[in-house]
């Protein structure tokens, strides 16, 4: 372990003890905040471990939190099953969803692969429209939950398993396979690698958590309908937050969400113009300023001559 | 008992034979090496036998087992390595972990994560770049590339090792330091088809020598008698490749 992971590490678990303690001394407003960006560190984390680590640009992810919304929600409506265990059913069913789709997708190129994700998601939010027991069109109401702070330590759940794992992921043998195939798919292949199941653990792995995150929402809003869930809104903020974080960092993703959502509230307050111009122009000037994110911005500092090098090294190819 | 044995192959491109009905017999501990000039078809034979592109007939069997069908990964992890004629670093990665990659993945035994790491560093040794282990690959010049690729195939602990070019652009010196640590490769019992443009590192180098020619072997002996063939003279004359040329 370098001291600079020591020292992440120790920043990590400080900043958890805080986040464990702080629905004891915070105000209601700021515990709810504190929830939905957690919510998004969550589902930031995935994309990366799909986007950002395998190179694999999903907007389809919705499609998993639609699932384990409406898998939560049928269950404790119709199955009078307790949460957790309806939640788990959802993170299931949403991991069988990828596996099945990451099967038959995660053969295509990227950008094939991006517009046939965003395919899925739409005929699924079809299908739950028409469907009896969804509740169709009209949409679900689940069962009242007696008090908020649990929301605040499920999502905090979800924000630290996606965090724990992009800390993993790229150490471990998996997270090679990974990386070799997002570099050179051909190059992995002939030194044994074979591409096709890692790229459904990570996209299985990105599901599991979008599909978590959507059954804590469901039972959180109480009020779930096709176009609220199957909504390709969360993966596009996803994938800001990862790209201003860094993608294929390990708390990029995390930082992203924090530093947006913060953002985000402010500007709300202000005035809800610059809310609604925000995110279009932030795409725009991360892709033209950085577009490896923050953590790379930070890591040049330090190295800036040799970042420049291998910049002008890649232009040149 | 040969360890590769290829009957007939052949492979078609639309109407192009870019290798036509190739037999090829690689014992055990040789070192073959595999000549021709631009288009001959040594490369696609290479992807053949590595199971990159699908042969259109023909059989090819390693150590007795077929390998028609099989996916690259698989052909990987029978022991057979191959290096790339324009090498394909992982870019973002170290040099380090480029090497650790085969070692985590080969059959023979695969390694951990840490011990991976460790024994690449010891085949960037024997490669001579040790000393830019924890570069990124994305910074190294065209002849560490090659050397990258080398070690990389070195990773997975091969049977088989197939070279397409690793020598091109390097200097006379860095050739003769490369053909004797390919002669130590070898001496550890790796079998090697060395396809190469350098042909006096391939003669010096090679038991024996197969020429290709429009996808056919023309020639398939020891390189004394191979380069006094006059089919294999006139097939480098009738393409402007003098014997001799290097790089
Ligand atoms: N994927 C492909 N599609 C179509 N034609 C191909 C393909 N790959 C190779 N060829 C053609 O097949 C023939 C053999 O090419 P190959 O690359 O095997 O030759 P080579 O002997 O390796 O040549 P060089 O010495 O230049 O590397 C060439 O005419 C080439 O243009
Ligand atoms: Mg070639």
């Amino acid at each position: 372990m370098t001291p600079r992971t020591f020292g992440l590490g120790a920043l990590a678990a400080a900043a958890l003890a805080v986040a464990v303690a702080f629905p004891v001394f915070a105000g209601g407003y700021y515990v709810r905040l504190a929830t939905g960006i957690f919510m998004f560190g969550a589902l930031a984390s995935a994309w990366n471990l799909i986007g950002g680590y395998t190179g694999y640009p999903d907007f389809g992810g919705a499609a998993f939190l639609g699932i384990g919304a409406y898998t939560t929600g049928i269950l404790m409506l119709r199955a009078h099953l307790p949460f957790a265990a309806a939640l788990l059913a959802g993170g299931a069913l949403a991991v069988l969803a990828a596996v099945g789709m990451g099967t038959l997708l995660l053969r295509l190129r990227g950008h094939y692969f991006a517009i046939a994700t965003l395919g899925f998601m739409l005929v699924l939010r079809q299908v739950a429209a028409n469907l009896p027991i969804t509740g169709g069109g009209s949409g679900m109401n689940l069962p009242i939950a007696s008090a908020f702070t649990p929301f605040y330590y499920w999502m905090l759940g979800t924000v630290v398993l996606g965090a724990l794992g992009g800390a993993i992921f790229p150490r471990s043998r998996a997270g090679y396979a990974i990386a070799a195939i997002r570099e050179n798919q051909d190059a992995a292949q002939v030194l044994g690698i074979e591409p096709l199941p890692y790229k459904i653990l990570a996209y299985a792995s990105n599901a599991l958590l979008f599909g978590a995150v959507g059954g804590i929402y469901a039972y959180w809003f109480t009020f779930i309908d096709p176009p609220t869930v199957f909504n390709i809104d969360f993966s596009i903020q996803a994938v800001v937050m990862t790209l201003l974080g860094g993608p294929g960092t390990a708390l990029g993703p995390v930082a992203g969400a924090i530093i947006l959502k913060i953002l985000d509230t402010i500007l709300t307050n202000i005035s809800l113009f610059l809310h609604n111009v925000f995110f279009g122009a932030l795409v725009c000037l991360l892709i033209i300023f950085a577009p490896r994110g923050l953590a790379e911005v930070l890591r040049r500092r330090g190295g800036i001559v040799r970042a420049i090098r291998a910049e002008l090294e890649d232009s040149r190819v | 008992m040969p360890l590769l044995r290829a009957g007939a192959v052949t492979k078609l491109f639309g109407r192009l034979v870019a290798v036509d009905r190739v037999d090829l017999v690689i014992d055990a501990g040789e070192i073959v090496g595999l000549i021709g000039p631009n288009g001959a078809g040594k490369t696609t034979l290479v992807n053949l036998i590595t199971g990159i592109e699908p042969p259109t007939s023909g059989t090819l069997v390693f150590d007795g087992t077929t390998l028609a069908g099989l996916r690259p990964a698989a052909i990987a992890r029978l022991g057979i390595a191959r290096t790339f004629q324009i090498a394909q670093p992982f870019r973002n990665m170290t040099v380090r972990q480029n090497v650790a990659v085969p070692a985590l993945f080969r059959a023979n035994p695969a390694a951990g994560v840490g011990q991976a790491l460790g024994e690449a560093g010891a085949i960037l040794d024997t490669v001579g770049l040790g000393p830019k282990r924890e570069f990124s690959a994305r910074a190294l010049t065209t002849p560490d590339l090659r050397r990258l690729e080398l070690a990389k195939a070195l990773a997975l602990r091969p049977r088989l090792l197939l070279l397409d070019e690793v020598m091109a652009g390097l200097t006379p010196a860095e050739v003769d330091a490369e053909i004797a640590m390919l002669r130590r490769v070898n001496a550890q019992g790796i079998t090697l088809l060395v396809i190469e443009h350098v042909l006096r590192a391939v003669m010096g180098l090679s038991h024996r020598v197969v020429v290709l020619h429009h996808g056919r072997k023309i020639a398939d002996g020891p390189p004394a008698r191979v380069v006094e063939d006059p089919g294999v003279i006139a097939a480098y004359l009738g393409n402007r490749r003098p014997a001799g040329r290097s790089g």
